[in-house]
């Protein structure tokens, strides 16, 4: 079947993109993962600003990091 | 179109929302703990859900403040408060590689080895490749972005409690000045930085244009912070790192901790700490940065060149800075100098190959300066102690330090320059002798070693010379560096080379040039080398053999193999020389001619020379102008076919000649004649043109004393054989003339004799042997048989009395002593041909008289027959003359040729005079004769014995024992009184007075005493006295005038 195995070239493309890309994100310490950083592509394949993109992951990272030891310092509190 | 557009828009929802779900933890029970305890399940998954919808909507948030303002993909300029709007141009495709170079400049710096970027670098091509993502730039971009987050996230994790929400923008613009480094107020700094900041190791090349942009740089600095100039920072990283260390000083100082390093530092609160700083950086840091550039003889802001010799320091410096910089100071300026030098054009291969060995040496020097920078560099760029104003000296780098470590190289370079000082005037061997006393005789080592090792470079060009010298006997001197040169005016001053030898004067040797890896003796032996392959090559027409050697023996040759240098050429040496002896023997029969010139030219042919003396002879006592060439070959040719010359070989032979000398008038033919050896060209470099005059010489000298031997000889034959038959008959009356006449004639020939004899076999013969020796020496040279034929000839013309040598004596008492000799010798052989005519004379007289006696006797006979008397008185007189007529005929029938030749002359004479002869005194007129005849005898005879003494006198005090020795053997029984003359005090007149007192002394000694006679020739001298007594005794009789002279 031509299209399925069109398909299949695509999807084996497409991870071969994103086995590089994850190469290089390990190499700059990005700390993504696979699943994470093939939402970034989509989205950034859909045109959203990479630098507003970085912005948004740093922003999540930040807070659920404040959020996680904000709660760690309430337990310590309540210790 | 609407679908997609709305479909696009969920897509993104969808995966932003999955994003934001894989980014948060899941909130565990314990996160809620308390609140809800009953439905845990239900209130966390409501959590979950409230927290993500906030994520989510806060996502939105930021991503459309990027989006809205500008649908500009690129430009994410907009709610970005300040600081970013000039990076508008952030656009499209160029954009591509842009954050690809940011990747790989960030994985540089970050990481000491290249291996990630090479591994980056590899990746980004695999990317490239794929067809799939459209977006590659902006993917890069984001991956680049999170991973400079890496830096911060951890302190911020850590420190960062709260923060407020206008805060974020700002922290964004701070990571992007980290990541980008594209800060307003830095930004010529930093776009630098990011030009060369990797390229720490830049090459040479570069140095010049990169040290403008810094002058460029720290002048719009200094103009912008309107500071005193100070040293800026010249490399990104340590800029950086300084700022960063300021920075943090500024914090500690102020006492506010919290804001972590990666917080935005406004552009006023930079100056503000800069400024705050200024006086705080270690000015020596400055001075090391520009250390680099100094040392390469560059000028700095702090330290700039005058001129080539002049350094000028910052005066506001504190003593020890100063001094250092004193030292640092020497090899930037003899860098200067030395790098002139080398750029400069200079004539000659070994100043151009000594100005490649200091290149050379140069390089090896900025190899020192490059690693020098970086240890410099790496020093400074190391993270330096906060407030510890000394950090360089916990890093490592000082000027100290510096001084020490170039100072192997300042030695060096110090070195260099002094040759380069001392090459200036120099050129070629010179040059050599200049680094080789260096090397030699330099009491440092190393500086001997650096000389050494400057010369195996240097000399090379002059190896090739030499080469080329001595194995084709080429010169292959453009710039006239070699030892040997070609002079081009040959100067002519020397008159014993009157001709252009090829051999002497084609080259010459330089004695100033001679380098001094080469001793004199050696230049010599490589100056003959090559002398004599150019002579076998040109002279003898032998380049086939030079070719064919050149081409076996030929060798590269190295400066530091001195032995192998030597064995070569020693070897080069023998085989040319063999060569050439080789050729001059074989092929230009050298000595061949060498033992013809002995044999013809010096007499030692005996037998041809007594066969053509006598076929000669009668053609010879006519006068010069009757001579012809064609009679002389002739005689020549006669004398080579009758004698043993004629098995000589026919070149020796055809090149034997008879001709006449330049005559003048009233000389005889005896006086013009020469025998002449033609030598032609490559012999004549041994038997000079000069030589071959000296041979002249001799042969004329020996001529003269072959012919007076001759000559005396036939007198000698006449009297003896005469005084059987004629003389005997007119004993009584010139009997005692006669006796004289024989002791005299014999002390002439014994004179004669020795005289011949002393040339012939003291001189000539030990000579040739002497020269035989020397020339069939094994390792003789074509120079060793110049020298030793030179010497011979020398020898040969000086025991021979023609020249004198007498180096103790002035040149002019030697010059009057050299004519004394050569004179003395001629006016003796001159008395000795008058005493012969003289002797003639007597025996034509007396041979005249026995005519007379044997008529009158006759006559008796006759009258007694006739029986009348046998003398009466008439008879004696009046008839006389008509007997002598009658008696002719049959006289001169039986007369021998000679005398035949006087007879007609004596009977014309008394034909021609009857007036004399009808006089009574016609006996009387005899008598006269015989006066006069006998009184020439007389003073021709004292004359003789005066010269002699005198020759004698000379001769037994000449230095040469030879000389003396010929002085004893012709006086052997003291029968002669050497007069030693006076040469100084005594002029010409005071000798001649002395000379005509002996001589008077000498005609009183003699045994008849002709008064009238002697005093006329004490009183005059002897060549006025020989013409007054002519006309005298040709009128007597007149044959004496035709052999005379």
């Amino acid at each position: 079947m031509p299209p399925s195995s069109q398909a299949d070239d695509k999807r084996q493309a497409a991870r071969e993109v994103i086995d590089i890309l994850h190469e290089i994100s390990t190499l700059l310490n990005t700390h993504l993962d696979r699943t994470e950083l093939s939402l970034c592509v989509s989205l950034i394949e859909n045109g959203v600003n990479p630098e507003a993109l970085a912005a948004v992951i740093k922003d999540l990272r930040k807070e659920t990091g404040a959020a996680s030891r904000g709660l760690a310092e309430q337990a310590q509190q309540y210790e | 179109m609407s679908a997609r557009q709305s479909a696009r828009p969920r897509r993104i929802d969808d995966a932003l929302s999955q994003l934001v779900d894989s980014l948060t933890p899941p909130l565990s029970h314990a996160d809620l703990r308390g609140e809800y305890e009953g439905d845990a399940e239900e209130a966390l998954a409501a959590a979950e859900e409230r927290r993500h919808q906030k994520y989510l909507e806060r996502s939105w948030h930021i991503l459309n403040s990027y989006t809205s303002p500008s649908n500009d993909l690129a430009s994410p300029s907009g709610s970005i408060a300040y600081g970013v709007n000039r990076r508008g141009s952030l656009a499209g495709g160029e954009n591509v590689n842009n954050a690809v170079d940011l990747i790989k400049r960030k994985l540089l710096r970050e990481n000491d080895s290249p291996e990630q970027a090479v591994r980056f670098s590899n990746l980004y091509s695999r990317l490239l490749t794929q067809p799939v993502l459209s977006q590659k730039w902006a993917i890069l971009f984001l991956l680049y972005r999170l991973s400079s987050t890496d830096d911060y996230e951890e302190p911020g994790i850590e420190e960062s409690v709260s923060r407020s929400p206008q805060f974020e923008p700002a922290g964004l613009n701070n990571m992007m000045y980290k990541g980008q480094r594209m800060n307003p107020g830095r930004s010529r700094v930093m776009e630098f930085s990011d030009e060369d900041g990797p390229a720490v190791s830049s090459s040479a090349s570069q140095i010049p244009a990169r040290a403008e942009r810094q002058a460029a740089l720290r002048r719009q600095q200094e103009i912008n912070a309107e500071r005193e100039p100070e040293p800026e920072p010249e490399t990104s990283a340590p800029a950086a790192r300084a700022r960063e260390a300021r920075t943090t000083r500024s914090r500690a100082n102020t006492g506010v901790r919290e804001p972590p390093p990666e917080e935005p530092k406004p552009v006023q609160s930079e100056q503000d700490s800069e400024q705050e700083q200024k006086p705080n950086v270690p000015l020596e840091e400055g001075l090391l940065r520009d250390l680099p550039f100094n040392l390469q003889g560059l000028s700095s802001s702090n330290l700039q060149f005058a001129s080539t010799t002049i350094l000028n320091l910052p005066p506001s410096l504190p003593v020890p800075i100063i001094s250092l910089l004193n030292c640092l100071a020497e090899p930037c300026l003899l860098y200067r100098g030395i790098s002139a030098f080398v750029g400069s054009t200079t004539s000659g291969l070994l100043s151009q190959s000594l100005q490649a060995a200091l290149s050379n040496e140069l390089r090896s020097y900025l190899g020192l300066i490059a690693t020098l920078e970086g240890e410099i560099r790496r020093a400074l760029a190391s993270p330096p102690d906060a407030n510890d104003l000394r950090s360089a000296t916990k890093t490592g780098v000082t000027l100290k330090r510096c001084v020490v470590w170039t100072r192997d190289a300042t030695m060096a370079l110090r070195l260099m320059n002094l040759i380069v000082e001392e090459a200036q005037h120099k050129k070629g061997g010179q040059l050599i002798s200049l680094i080789h006393g260096f090397s030699t005789s330099h009491g440092d080592p190393f500086v001997g070693a650096f000389a050494e090792k400057l010369l195996s470079h240097v000399t090379q060009p002059f190896y090739d010379m030499l080469r080329s010298w001595i194995y084709d006997g080429e010169l292959s001197d453009p710039y006239k560096e070699f030892f040997v040169v070609e002079p081009e005016s040959r100067p002519n001053i020397d008159p014993r080379r009157t001709a252009t030898s090829v051999w002497d004067d084609k080259y010459q040797l330089d004695d100033e040039m001679v380098p001094s890896i080469i001793t004199q003796d050696f230049a010599k032996k490589i100056f003959l080398i090559g002398k004599s392959l150019n002579f076998i090559r040109y002279g003898c027409g032998d380049s086939g053999w030079v070719e064919d050697y050149s081409k076996e023996a030929s060798k590269e040759l190295h400066y530091g193999d001195t032995a192998g240098l030597e064995a070569s050429i020693d070897e080069a040496y023998k085989t040319t020389m063999a060569r050439l002896i080789h050729l001059m023997d074989d092929k230009f029969k050298l000595f061949d001619h060498l033992r013809a010139l002995k044999s013809y030219m010096l007499l030692g042919q005996g037998d041809f020379i007594a066969l053509l003396m006598e076929s000669l002879a009668s053609n010879l006592d006519r006068p010069a102008n009757s001579q012809y060439r064609h009679t002389l070959t002739a005689q020549l040719e006669h004398a080579i076919r009758a004698s043993n010359a004629q098995y000589d070989s026919p070149d020796v032979l055809r090149r034997l000649d008879a001709r006449m000398l330049e005559y003048s008038h009233g000389e005889s033919g005896w006086d013009c004649f020469t025998l002449e050896y033609k030598v032609d060209a490559p012999v004549d470099v041994v038997i000079t043109p000069y030589a071959l005059t000296q041979y002249l010489k001799v042969f004329n000298f020996l001529w003269r004393i072959k012919r007076v031997e001759f000559a005396l000889g036939s007198t000698w034959r006449r009297c003896m054989t005469g005084a059987r038959g004629v003389l005997g008959s007119v004993d009584d009356k010139v009997g005692s003339d006669w006796k004289k006449a024989r002791c005299v004639i014999a002390e002439m020939i014994h004179f004669v004799c020795q005289l011949q004899f002393y040339i012939l076999f003291e001189v000539i013969e030990a000579g040739w042997d002497k020269l035989q020796a020397s020339i069939s020496k094994p390792g003789c040279t074509l120079d060793d048989l110049i020298e030793a034929h030179n010497e011979y000839l020398k020898s040969i013309t000086r025991k021979g009395l023609l020249s004198s040598s007498k180096s103790s004596s002035s040149s002019s008492t030697s010059s009057s002593q050299e004519e004394d000799f050569l004179n003395q010798l001629h006016y003796i052989l001159k008395i000795m041909l008058a005493y012969k005519d003289a002797v003639d004379g007597l025996y034509s007289f007396s041979v005249a008289e026995f005519t007379r006696r044997q008529e009158l006797s006759a006559k008796i006979e006759t009258r007694t027959a006739q029986g009348r008397w046998g003398l009466t008185d008439d008879d004696i007189l009046p008839s006389s003359a008509r007997l002598t007529r009658a008696h002719k005929d049959s006289v001169s029938s039986n007369m021998s040729p000679s005398l035949a030749a006087y007879t007609p002359n004596l009977g014309g004479d008394e034909i021609g005079s009857p007036v004399s002869l009808a006089n009574p005194g016609d006996l009387s007129a005899d008598d006269q004769m015989l006066a006069s005849l006998q009184g020439r005898l007389r003073d021709l005879s004292a004359e003789f014995r005066t010269r002699l003494n005198v020759f004698l006198g000379d001769l037994a005090y000449q230095s040469n024992v030879d000389m003396r020795f010929l002085g004893v053997v012709m006086n052997f029984n003291d029968v002669y009184q050497p007069i030693r003359k006076r040469r100084s005090a005594a002029g010409g007149s005071s000798r001649d007075k002395q000379r005509a007192r002996r001589r008077a002394a000498a005609a009183n000694d003699g045994a008849t005493a002709a008064t009238e006679g002697s005093s006329t020739v004490s009183a005059s001298k002897e060549q006025p006295a020989r013409r007054e007594k002519k006309p005298s005794s040709t009128g007597g009789n007149g044959n004496d005038s035709s052999s005379a002279n």
